[in-house]
């Protein structure tokens, strides 16, 4: 072929592409060889594929392919003569068939009896509920510790901190988890106190009502005329206030957090002074 | 590109070539082997066995129109390709299983951490198998392309009208896949075991359990009972590396073997008709530009691998129940559904002693509504259009005004619950409250659709009003002379040249476009 026209610039072009993929190979070759560094592998291997790819494109385009070629459609709609002639080869097979209302019956019987069948291994993927979602290792007494393992003197004094805190001895239990605060006892409203609070601690489940994530924020906005607190979920920015039996005050949660009652134990420690009241995190169709 | 205007077709070699192959594939297989090279041997002893040479013909003379807008639907295909690949080399180290185990490898702020095996083996991937990052990152680039190809593709498709008659069945082929991308990109994303991969299931299983009827009970099937149980992420191994690959597959092939079928649509043009495909044939031109795309599309992806980290599962820990990151995004394809998900008011319905949970309206209505509505937009269109015809001639999106605002709108409303799915980010960046944010949004998401829909209208009914040449493709291109020189359509139409007006008009296919031998 002539190498006249502007084409000579996509013959020139696909050249100089198969020569940096063949380069990039070479590169690709040396990140992972050398100390030349892992990056090269990459950026050589991109290069081999770009380089072949436009090459190959350019190649296209230098050969001039690009053309007005014309395929004729078949029509996808025959002629009435030809679907009749489906329809009474079909209506002449079901026919004999249909009459035997017996059989027809009995296999579609069996099909049903073989899916109930199938339902057992179904089953097996996973145990029924038997309410283990209304319980968490949260009792009376039980002490309240953090992460690593600490028990909480109620007389610590930092206010308007959020401290996750599990029961002691199931540290880490999805189901368990807590958000513990101290507030002044002042801002609290009074079915917060009524729950279970102690000199302004107070316990909430961690898990957002929602859907389910840790309720891991807290804020404190100083700007408002009284302070303003909140817990928020960083999943879908549910906000529930902590001041107010983490009643849901922002975002898309319509339940409040369940709150733990607290109490102190002779030791000065923060303990449980019961379970939740009520499920924690999300719920089913048929909860509340 | 250019307008083919050429009154004697292909370069002398092509023809010649062409013609030596129609007369060999015609001889029997008890020719003399002399006078087939190499190529033809091969091909003739396969398609000798087949009795494949007509059909391997049909294929190679098959048409594609030339059109950008017809690219996405290859780079999907081919992303998905990379997928295949990049995939199948993560499982080779990859452990699907989330027993407890203590991270010793070389990335040091986390040695010691408790983390599971599969968080174990990302690690690993990640920092202790030489290219190993390469590939992930790759993967998970390969996945935000694949998803924000197919839904390019799907928009082509959708205003260009090429979902109506005879290609509805393929239209709700199209929205499986989809779903099954999304589908891939979850149970993918979920499968490293991190901190944000973790909250994204606690979340998907809040969903499930709020169910109606069968929630619980489906949640424990899934879990292997109380989240977060011990095996969800092995479940998902499997679910992610072969039952949704292989129902892609499978659509894939049944999505294109229509295609095969029923013919590309095509833009209105000068020899283009409703009974005709105008356009590239498969054999040399197509082949070679689309294996070309192939490359360009792995390179792509590659680079961005290579340059652009993507998921960074060490800066993100492994999961741990209990802890929970500000500014958590998914992926970018589940934005709309977190945005549904923050942006939903706090409704919540009882009814006859049941709980109509919230996330029943954000996680289940919504994209239900979403999804149903895509499946059905051939069915939705025709009950306005009254229109049963076959079309292979496609609408310019201005030429269909209410279609084409109706997917803006559509658009739009997606495009709100996306915002919303970042709304923490939105108030960060612009220092306003989060609730001013999810406000503002919600009101957009009811208010902001219909407006669209009716500027896109009045913008469509403009420009088709506007004077301009009636056919979409390219009115100009480059044109090769009689004497073998190239020039400028439109430069030529300007200066009023012969050929300028021939090919402004030109009518009829040269000699070697037609079908064939």
């Amino acid at each position: 072929m002539s190498r006249t026209g502007p084409n000579v610039r996509a013959y020139r072009a696909a050249i100089i592409s198969f020569v940096v993929a063949i380069a990039g190979g070479v590169v690709a070759a040396l990140g992972y060889g050398t100390d030349l560094g892992e990056d090269w592998l990459g950026i050589g291997l991109a290069a081999s594929l770009i380089g072949i790819g436009f090459g190959l494109v350019c190649w296209a385009k230098y050969l001039d392919f690009d053309e007005h070629a014309v395929e004729e459609r078949e029509p996808l709609v025959v002629a009435p003569p030809a679907k009749q002639e489906l329809h009474a080869e079909l209506r002449g097979g079901l026919e004999p068939m249909g009459r035997r209302k017996l059989l027809v019956g009995l296999l579609g019987g069996s099909f049903v009896s073989m899916f109930i069948g199938f339902v057992g291994p179904i089953g097996s993927l996973g145990p029924k509920p038997r309410g283990e979602r209304d319980r968490t290792s949260w009792r009376e007494g039980i002490r309240v510790v953090t992460a690593d393992g600490e028990p909480i003197p109620v007389t610590t004094r930092t206010f308007d901190q959020l401290v996750t805190v599990w029961p002691e001895g199931h540290v880490g239990e999805d189901d368990a988890q807590v958000v513990l605060l101290r507030l002044p006892p002042e801002v609290l409203t009074e079915r917060t106190v009524r729950n279970g609070t102690v000199e302004g601690w107070v316990a909430y489940s961690k898990i957002c009502t929602h859907a389910g994530c840790s309720v891991g924020l807290f804020g404190i906005d100083n700007r408002e005329p009284e302070t303003l607190r909140q817990l928020v979920c960083p999943c879908h920015q549910s906000v529930f206030d902590p001041a107010d039996a983490a009643r849901p005050v922002g975002g898309p949660a319509t339940r409040s957090l369940p709150q733990l009652p607290l109490a102190v134990d002779r030791d000065g420690f923060l303990v449980a002074a019961g379970p939740f009241d009520r499920i924690v995190g999300p719920i089913a169709w048929d909860e509340t | 590109m250019s307008d083919d205007t050429r009154p004697g077709g292909a370069p002398p070699e092509h023809g010649e070539r062409r013609s030596d192959a129609g007369e060999r594939a015609s001889s029997g297989p008890d020719r003399d082997r002399r006078g087939r090279g190499l190529l033809e041997r091969y091909v003739d002893s396969v398609a000798d066995r087949l009795g494949a040479h007509s059909v391997a013909g049909k294929v190679l003379r098959k048409v594609f129109p030339n059109h950008f807008s017809f690219l996405w639907g290859e780079v999907a295909l081919y992303s998905f390709f990379v997928l295949l690949i990049t995939g199948t080399y993560l499982t080779l180290f990859f452990e699907g299983s989330q027993d407890e185990t203590i991270y010793t490898g070389s990335y040091e702020p986390l040695q010691g951490a408790d983390v599971s095996a599969a968080y174990d083996s990302v690690m690993r991937i990640s920092f202790d198998v030489k290219g190993g990052l390469l590939i992930r990152q790759m993967h998970h680039w390969a996945a935000l392309v694949f998803v924000g190809a197919v839904a390019l593709h799907m928009a082509r498709v959708f205003f260009t009208g090429a979902f109506r008659r005879p290609r509805e069945l393929n239209w709700v082929v199209g929205v499986l896949l989809l779903i099954l991308a999304l589908a891939a990109g979850f149970t993918g994303y979920s499968l490293p075991d991190d901190l944000l991969s973790g909250s994204g299931l606690r979340i998907t299983q809040s969903i499930i359990l709020a169910i109606p009827f069968v929630g619980e009970r489906m949640s424990y099937a899934l879990f292997g009972g109380e989240w977060p149980g011990t095996d969800i992420i092995g479940r998902l191994y499997p679910v992610h590396i072969l039952l949704i690959p292989a129902a892609i597959v499978a659509l894939l092939a049944v999505h294109l073997g229509l295609v095969w079928r029923q013919k590309h649509t095509q833009f209105a043009g000068p020899q283009r008709t409703q009974r005709n495909v105008v356009g590239v044939r498969v054999w040399p031109g197509f082949a070679l530009k689309s294996i070309g795309l192939f490359f360009l599309v792995a390179g792509v992806i590659t680079a961005m691998g290579a340059l652009f980290h993507v998921n960074a599962v060490w800066l993100y820990g492994p999961y741990d129940s209990g802890a929970a990151t500000s500014f958590s995004q998914p992926d970018w394809y589940i934005g709309f559904l977190e945005g549904s998900l923050r942006l939903m008011p706090p409704w919540e319905t009882r009814l006859l002693g049941f709980t109509i949970n919230n996330l029943v309206y954000s996680a289940m209505l919504v994209p239900g509504v979403i999804f149903a509505g895509l499946l059905l937009v051939p069915w939705i269109e025709r009950r306005f259009t009254h229109d049963d015809r076959e079309h292979h001639l496609l609408d310019r999106p201005r030429d269909a005004p209410h279609r084409t605002a109706a997917g803006a709108a559509a658009i739009t409303f997606v495009a709100v619950l996306f915002l919303g799915g970042s709304q923490d980010v939105i108030a960060g960046t612009l220092d306003v409250s989060i609730g001013h944010v999810t406000t503002f949004l919600q009101f957009a998401a009811i208010l902001l659709p219909p407006i669209v829909y009716a500027g896109t209208w009045r913008l469509c009914r403009a420009l088709a009003r506007r004077p301009g040449p009636a056919r979409t493709e390219r009115a100009g291109g480059v044109v090769r002379d009689a004497g073998g020189g190239y020039h400028e359509a439109d430069e030529l139409e300007a200066e009023g040249s012969e050929l300028g007006a021939e090919v402004a008009e030109s009518g009829e296919a040269p000699a070697r476009l037609g079908g064939g031998p």
